[in-house]
């Protein structure tokens, strides 16, 4: 069993800390995997071309540099710690609407795509790339930030689309997500240290880029709050399969949860 | 003159190690080479002179028949005890043909630690020895202040005192804010540590590979550290045209990879920020405005002669006029470098997207 985040941001985007201080800080804690997803805005919009100019995403100038750091770093991951490093980006479409705005995780994907095109061909897109396609913090993450609507207004179409659903997004748990059907994982969209107390997915599987792939898509996996504090304290999870129809019928009384709260 | 000031220290400092074990750090100096520079042989000759325990030399020039290939055959001859080699050869990685010639150099370096230094640049012979002695494990390159000398022409003395001031002094307030700020002139780092970003063929991308580099080095989460000692660029001469064509493409190249620390640029000069704070003072307290305008150009001037000095520009008797001049086309300069986003490159006219890159199609041949 191995602990997993599948949501994080370095300072190629709005991260404060470096990539291989992503890896040192997750690999020294004995995590299985971690994918880094920095920010790759549309570029016709407003908050995009801000985003652009505050260097707050990845950029066709930046991305080269984002791609070869992320290859040798996953080769010093796995060398110095047995960790998977995953590539990937966050497809980020931000409007002043919440209800037009969408982030969608591409997890294991090392080509730019514009994220100027409707969501289902984003998804198409990194899909093509033989990547994943996840919804992000699709319904209110209970903070005071840009909130991302637009995925979960649609989700009965895009259900065939996305490959999973941020049920867990920092140290929020999603009710809405958990009671729904739709295959999932938690992570902890980090940007700074302190947000290593999260919420994060934990996998039986072995340590390889196909078998977490392959375990998120069958949903053989479950979900963990990670207390940075007390690392070592015994933890509950739930498992995958007790949410959906079974979490409606006992809601909010796994353990893992209360020890969360 | 907080810039000025932080300036003069930064130049007064000695490297911190310079009884580092010098022989334990082996360097290869690639020079890129494309024509004769104005004193190329004497620039050339001072890498001959370096004292340093273990190094070598790797010329490079994409064509064999390019006249620099003879300045380089002629000082090898003339130093066989010095190890150095003339590389031939060009390999199309993107649009930097300075990056393009040195790559074969690159991959044939015998040594790890690897000292970009361009044409025009001539060194002290303990030139490496103060840069290495920079060096410990949180530093990912050493780069060096750039010194303007020997300028001719009214294009020359302008460079001259651009580098010498604006220059020099922007680049160590930039250093100090916390953002990586390389000059290609000099560069030091180490290969293995390059590969981690994919070595210099992924520079080749960008036109400045030098930016690129340093901010692929902060993205390591390594440090760029500006040498103690400037290193002197051998202007010659240059006319007026050329320097303003040299300082738009660097503009406008800075303002793409930087567009909001390019915004505050007219304020970091004397005339603008002068009749802004006249004005300023004169509205809150009733302060005459040519008087504190005269007083802040004064003040300004000043700070520049310190900076000149102590890069040792030469002082003529025309040097005031020049600084002045300087200082009234800084903003003309800004205005046409912030009214386009294109570039005059190897013939072509070329649009420079976010980040410095080239775009894909030219705007005109």
């Amino acid at each position: 069993m191995f602990l997993a985040d599948l949501h994080m941001h370095s300072t190629f985007s709005d991260g404060k800390l470096t990539i291989p201080e992503l890896v040192d800080i997750y690999g020294s804690r004995g995590f299985g995997a971690i994918a880094i997803t920095d920010h790759l805005c549309e570029s016709g919009s407003f908050l995009g071309k801000a985003a652009k100019y505050l260097q707050h995403t990845l950029t066709p100038a930046s991305f080269p540099l984002y791609r070869e750091i992320l290859k040798s770093e996953a080769q010093r991951a796995w060398d110095q710690y047995r960790l998977v490093l995953i590539p990937g980006f966050e497809l980020t479409k931000n409007s002043i609407s919440n209800h037009r705005s969408a982030h969608i995780l591409g997890l294991g994907v090392s080509n730019p795509i514009a994220a100027d095109g409707d969501v289902v061909e984003l998804a198409r897109a990194i899909r093509g790339q033989g990547g994943l396609a996840i919804a992000a913090h699709p319904v209110s993450t209970q903070k005071v930030e840009k909130q991302t609507f637009h995925l979960w207004d649609r989700r009965r179409e895009l259900a065939q689309e996305l490959d999973a659903w941020e049920v867990a997004s920092g140290p929020y748990f999603f009710d809405e997500v958990a009671e729904s059907n739709l295959p999932k994982v938690a992570s902890s969209d980090l940007h700074v240290r302190k947000q290593l107390t999260s919420w994060k997915t934990v996998f039986h599987c072995e340590r390889k880029l196909e078998a977490i792939f392959q375990a998120i898509r069958k949903q053989e996996l479950g979900f963990q709050f990670y207390d940075e504090v007390n690392p070592n304290e015994h933890r509950d999870w739930i498992h995958a399969s007790s949410l959906g129809d079974q979490y409606l019928r006992n809601r909010g009384g796994h353990p893992a949860l209360a020890q969360a709260l | 003159m907080v810039g000025t000031r932080l300036s003069l220290k930064h130049f007064k400092t000695p490297p911190p190690h310079l009884d580092a074990p010098f022989a334990l750090y082996p360097v290869s100096i690639l020079k890129p080479l494309k024509g004769t520079d104005e004193g190329l042989e004497e620039n050339l000759k001072s890498f001959f002179k370096l004292n340093y325990p273990d190094f070598e030399i790797l010329f490079s020039v994409a064509d064999e028949r390019d006249p620099a290939a003879s300045v380089v055959k002629k000082l090898m001859r003339h130093y066989p005890r010095v190890c150095a080699r003339l590389i031939v050869g060009y390999v199309d990685a993107g649009p930097n043909p300075k990056v393009n010639n040195m790559i074969k150099s690159y991959d044939q370096a015998k040594h790890d630690w690897i000292l970009i230094s361009d044409s025009n640049v001539r060194v002290e012979k303990n030139y490496v020895k103060r840069l290495v002695a920079h060096l410990d494990p949180s530093v990912g390159m050493v780069t060096a202040a750039v010194a303007g000398r020997n300028s001719e022409g009214l294009g020359g003395a302008l460079e001259s005192v651009y580098l010498n001031t604006f220059y020099a002094r922007g680049m160590i307030i930039t250093d100090r804010l916390g953002h990586p700020c390389v000059i290609g002139k000099s560069m030091l780092f180490r290969r293995s540590v390059a590969a981690r970003f994919g070595g210099i063929q992924t520079l080749a991308r960008y036109l400045a590979e030098d930016y690129m580099a340093g901010q692929a080095m902060g993205k390591l989460g390594l440090r760029v550290v500006i040498a103690s000692d400037p290193v002197v660029q051998i202007i010659g001469k240059y006319k007026f045209k050329e320097f303003w064509s040299r300082h738009i493409r660097w503009g406008r190249i800075r303002k793409t990879q930087a567009p909001i620390p390019f915004l505050y640029e007219p304020f970091t000069n004397a005339i603008v920020s002068g009749v802004l704070g006249a004005f300023g003072l004169h509205q809150l307290f009733g302060f005459p405005v040519h008087s504190v305008l005269l007083v802040h150009l004064s003040v300004w001037a000043f700070c520049d002669i310190l900076l000149m000095k102590k890069l040792k520009t030469e002082v003529g008797f025309f040097l005031p006029l020049y600084w002045f001049m300087r200082e009234l086309l800084a903003l003309p300069l800004w205005i046409h470098i912030a009214s386009g986003n294109t570039v005059s490159w190897r013939g072509s006219r070329l649009r420079l997207e976010t980040g410095g890159i080239l775009a894909a199609t030219p705007v005109t041949r």
